[in-house]
């Protein structure tokens, strides 16, 4: 009886197992997972977040995703990049400053390396050891040196410029002491770019190669596309460069207030929100001569061009994904990686006459003529009066710790998401939250030990019962999130925030402002809420301490203060002289002089 | 650079190519003659040739005299200014030839050496575009403005007001009303940067004559003349730029008292080249000679020629002495 029993249970299993598709087809296959990173993108820039901006293939994310109103990242690249792909902060990956920041009192201090450092892991590592190919195109900007690429950070295949930014048509760089930008492609160091270059084009073009490349061993892939676009300068075709002629000549107020109000329609802001102050040294563009208005507008109008030119190309990827059937599987997260650009990068690397690398921008960097913008060799950024149009309603701009510095605009979709197709959420984000969230939609996790080091803890929450439609944030109300770079500092819980930056943007001391009654901090709530400045004076010691902030002894915005004109309120209306028009006496009173 | 200082530039330079500049009534015009800028601005052209050949240069039927040995400096000084029509941009202007000529002529086998001197018949001239961008009529029209393809209509008409002497056929009036009705046409080529511009440009014209009933005695009648100039020019830099120049004449038989000439098919071919020298200033220097003129009855004409443009606008004008300069 009992050889009977075995029997018939040796031969059940064995028809069993006959029948059966192997495991790893009977499971789900994990899905797909896509970064898009837009350079100093900005929160308002693309449709679905209010802009005028043409962007239908992110906007078509939005809307078979969830759209994220209050997300942070850091306020420059570097160091948003390395906590999104390490989950750790910034004063412990490496990226304590930026590599071209670093001030001396940080040299040689274990986090302020510059580049990752060797005591994280990273998102393409662990998603690799997950059973995902790893892939990356794009601006790395986290280390040049061998070890420190991205194929030795756990991308299987990459087509990366490692510089912070560059032409966009070949590679030319900034100054006469690196003359050219360093590009690698599968870890291999490149000495000329592809034929018709273009770095939006090239860096899709390779990302859909990679994609076919593997696509037939039927594992899922991370694709971590760190588009160069919108950075400046602002290199499109042509074609690209005429689609607003005259549409931004109105002005950076009334394209702000556009915005805005759209972003209420859209529920991205809420019903009253203010627009945060014009920057004092920015004028309002009513006075300007129309010739003012225009060559301002122009340069607006190429940033609308970059934005759109980054657009169709995210759209290339989409259609081929869907061409291959991958789309559905497909998870995306779209985001900028700072806010937007006011700050005159060509005017601090340029330096000045007589200067080595003004010689250099000289040669290089010359194309200055308004029909030329675009071209290789043309320089063009779009100032603090149009980067505050695309931190729309924020203040303040990449660099700088106010909103408008660090708030980004946030886009998932695909399988993980199960909220309301296009619904918008206003839960506490940040960049951080990418590491475990990602590791969860993987299938696995964070490790305490990698390859024998022990790890630092991850800083971030995962989303996944807030894209699941379980939660509303990953936070509680107690969760802190700490922000540090150029001695600029900031902490927010729940709803409040306290900034400490330089003069003149900032008053050299900490300020207070209530985020969920004046997003566009308007109103420093230091003076009349002393009580709620300890407390969040305690928690920013708290960050210090858990994560090794060393203040820099140097800042690029150290002399700021006697650059800028003297801060003054921004009053509408005044002074009221140069808004009086013309008087027009009643015509029954007019009369020629006597004789 | 800042964005005022572009705006500066680029009206300025606009003026100083010489954009306003009326054409040369005696021989082709240079390249980048039927260029637009803002509207109402305004230019005095001074134009000096120094022209050999066996025509009289101050005349543009260009009636060949055979065996003769004619030397002439011609200016021409005028006043331009554009201004906006119906949306379009349009240009008058009014120039007076003047100079000296002298050589060997032979009428009714009668060979003279004779001189003249003095002003020529003064020319006024509408141009207007017709296909391309819309005119200039503010700073960012011209921070905009591309010609692409562009074709204007032009009309030239001559007052027979000019220096003349029934006594001699050679003279610097012509005794006649003459006119020209043409069509300028500019190809921009690749980007108009400056720096980088390109263009193809035509000038296809006809000029037409009336009779001169007194010359040395006898009617002078002209048919029609066909003109082609064609330039090919390309900036060298931003403030420099050179030109390829043809011209192509076709037709204008001449008969004096019924006994008729022989018509025109002749080519010519020149280079230019032009420079920017301030806001206001730009000139341009160029020869330009006949090839095909072996046979006596041939058009033979070879010429030197300086151009000096001053453009100015009141808005310009102001911007600077804000400026202090």
């Amino acid at each position: 009886m009992k050889r009977i029993s075995i029997a018939m249970v040796a031969g059940l299993l064995a028809a069993l197992f006959a029948v059966a598709p192997p495991v790893q087809a009977q499971q789900a296959k994990k899905p797909n997972i896509v970064i898009i990173l837009g350079d100093d993108m900005g929160f308002a820039d693309m449709g679905a977040f209010g802009s005028e901006i043409k962007t239908p293939n992110l906007d078509a994310l939005a809307n078979e995703g969830v759209r994220f109103a209050n997300f942070y990242t850091h306020a420059s690249c570097s160091p948003t990049r390395s906590i999104l792909l390490t989950g750790v902060d910034t004063h412990l990956n490496g990226l304590g400053n930026m590599d071209e920041w670093t001030a001396p009192n940080q040299w040689g201090v274990d986090g302020y390396e510059g580049y990752l450092n060797n005591r994280v892991v990273t998102l393409p590592q662990l998603l690799k050891d997950a059973g995902y190919h790893t892939y990356m195109v794009g601006k790395w900007h986290l280390g040049k040196s061998p070890e420190q690429i991205p194929a030795a950070r756990g991308f299987e295949r990459d087509f990366s410029l490692l510089d912070g930014a560059a032409s966009y048509w070949d590679m030319t760089n900034f100054t006469a002491a690196a003359p050219k930008t360093v590009f690698t492609e599968n870890g291999r160091y490149l000495t000329r770019l592809p034929e018709d270059y273009y770095a939006t084009k090239t860096y899709t073009d390779k990302l859909i190669g990679f994609i076919d490349a593997d696509r037939g061993d039927g594992k899922p892939f991370f694709a971590y596309v760190a588009h160069q676009a919108p950075h400046d300068p602002f290199h499109m075709p042509r074609e690209w460069r005429s689609r607003h002629v005259g549409e931004y000549d109105k002005g950076w107020d009334a394209v702000r207030q556009a915005r805005l109000k759209r972003q209420i329609e859209l529920g991205i802001m809420p019903a009253g929100t203010q627009l945060s102050e014009r920057m004092w040294f920015v004028p309002d563009p009513i006075v300007l001569a129309p010739a003012s208005r225009a060559i301002l507008g122009k340069k607006m109008e190429l940033y609308a061009g970059m934005v759109e030119n980054l657009d169709f190309h995210v759209g290339r990827l989409i259609d081929h994904l869907k061409k291959i059937g991958e789309y559905e599987n497909t998870v995306f997260i779209v985001f900028g990686d700072n806010g937007a650009e006011g700050t005159d990068l060509f005017k601090m690397i340029a330096g000045k006459p007589g200067t080595r690398d003004y010689l250099f921008a000289a040669i290089h960097w010359s194309q200055t003529h308004p029909n030329a913008w675009g071209d290789p060799g043309s320089y063009v950024g779009y100032g603090p009066m149009w980067a505050q149009v695309s931190m729309t309603p924020f203040s303040q701009y990449k660099g700088w710790l106010a909103e408008g510095g660090i708030r980004n605009a946030l886009i998932v979709s695909g399988p993980a998401v199960k909220r309301p197709k296009g619904s918008v959420n206003h839960g506490l984000m940040h960049v951080a939250d990418l590491m475990p969230t990602l590791l969860e939609i993987a299938g696995t996790g964070y490790p305490k030990t990698y390859k024998g080091r022990e790890l630092t803890a991850l800083m971030g929450k995962s989303w996944g019962r807030v894209l699941a439609g379980q939660a509303e944030s990953p936070r509680t109300e107690q969760d802190y999130i700490g922000w540090e770079i150029f001695g600029n500092r900031a902490v927010r819980q729940g709803d409040w925030k306290l900034r400490w930056q330089y003069k003149p943007l900032g008053k050299g001391d900490w300020e207070l402002f209530n985020l969920a009654a004046d997003p566009a901090e308007r109103k420093d709530l230091a003076g009349e809420r002393p009580d709620k400045v300890r407390a969040l004076v305690q928690l920013w010691d708290s960050y210090v301490r858990a994560n090794n902030v060393v203040l820099p002894s140097r800042s690029p915005y150290e002399t700021l203060d006697d650059q800028l004109p003297k801060r003054v309120p921004d009053d509408p209306g005044f002074p009221p002289l140069i808004y009086k028009r013309q008087f027009m006496p009643p015509r029954d009173m007019m009369a020629d002089p006597k004789p | 650079m800042k964005p005022i200082a572009w705006m500066w530039l680029v009206v300025a330079t606009m003026l100083a190519l010489g954009a306003l500049c009326p054409q040369q009534t005696l021989a082709q015009v240079p390249g980048r003659f039927y260029w637009k800028t803002l509207s109402d601005a305004n230019a005095v052209p001074v134009i000096v040739n120094s022209v050999s050949g066996n025509t009289n240069p101050f005349d543009p039927a260009h009636t060949v005299t055979p065996g003769a040995s004619l030397d002439a400096t011609v200016a021409l000084a005028g006043y331009a200014r554009t201004f906006s029509l119906f949306d379009r941009a349009a240009m008058a202007a009014v120039l007076v030839p003047m100079g000296r000529i002298s050589g060997d002529v032979t009428v009714a086998g009668r060979t003279f050496n004779q001189s003249a001197n003095g002003f020529g018949d003064p020319m006024i001239e509408f141009n207007i575009n017709v296909l391309g961008p819309p005119a200039q009529k503010n700073i960012p029209d011209v921070l905009r403005y591309e010609p692409g393809f562009s074709i204007d209509l032009l009309a030239d008409l001559a007052l027979p007001i000019g220096q003349y002497d029934s006594d001699q056929p050679l003279n610097i009036g012509q005794n006649r009303w003459y006119g020209r009705l043409g069509m300028p046409i500019i190809w921009q080529l690749g980007p108009w940067v400056p720096g980088q511009r390109t263009t193809l440009e035509f000038l296809p014209a006809v000029w037409l004559f009336g009779d001169n009933d007194n010359y040395v005695g006898q009617t002078l009648k002209t048919d029609p003349l066909f003109q082609l100039d064609a330039h090919l020019t390309r900036d060298l830099t931003e403030h420099f730029w050179g030109a390829i120049d043809g011209a192509w004449y076709y037709g204008g038989k001449s008969s004096i008292n019924g006994v008729a000439g022989e018509e025109l098919n002749n080519l010519g071919f020149g280079l230019t080249l032009g420079y920017q020298i301030n806001d206001n200033l730009n000139l341009t220097i160029g020869y330009k000679s006949t090839v095909n003129d072996d046979a006596p009855g041939d058009l033979r004409m070879d010429s030197f020629m300086v151009t000096l443009v001053f453009g100015w606008h009141p808005l310009l004008e102001g911007a600077r002495r804000l400026k202090g300069e």
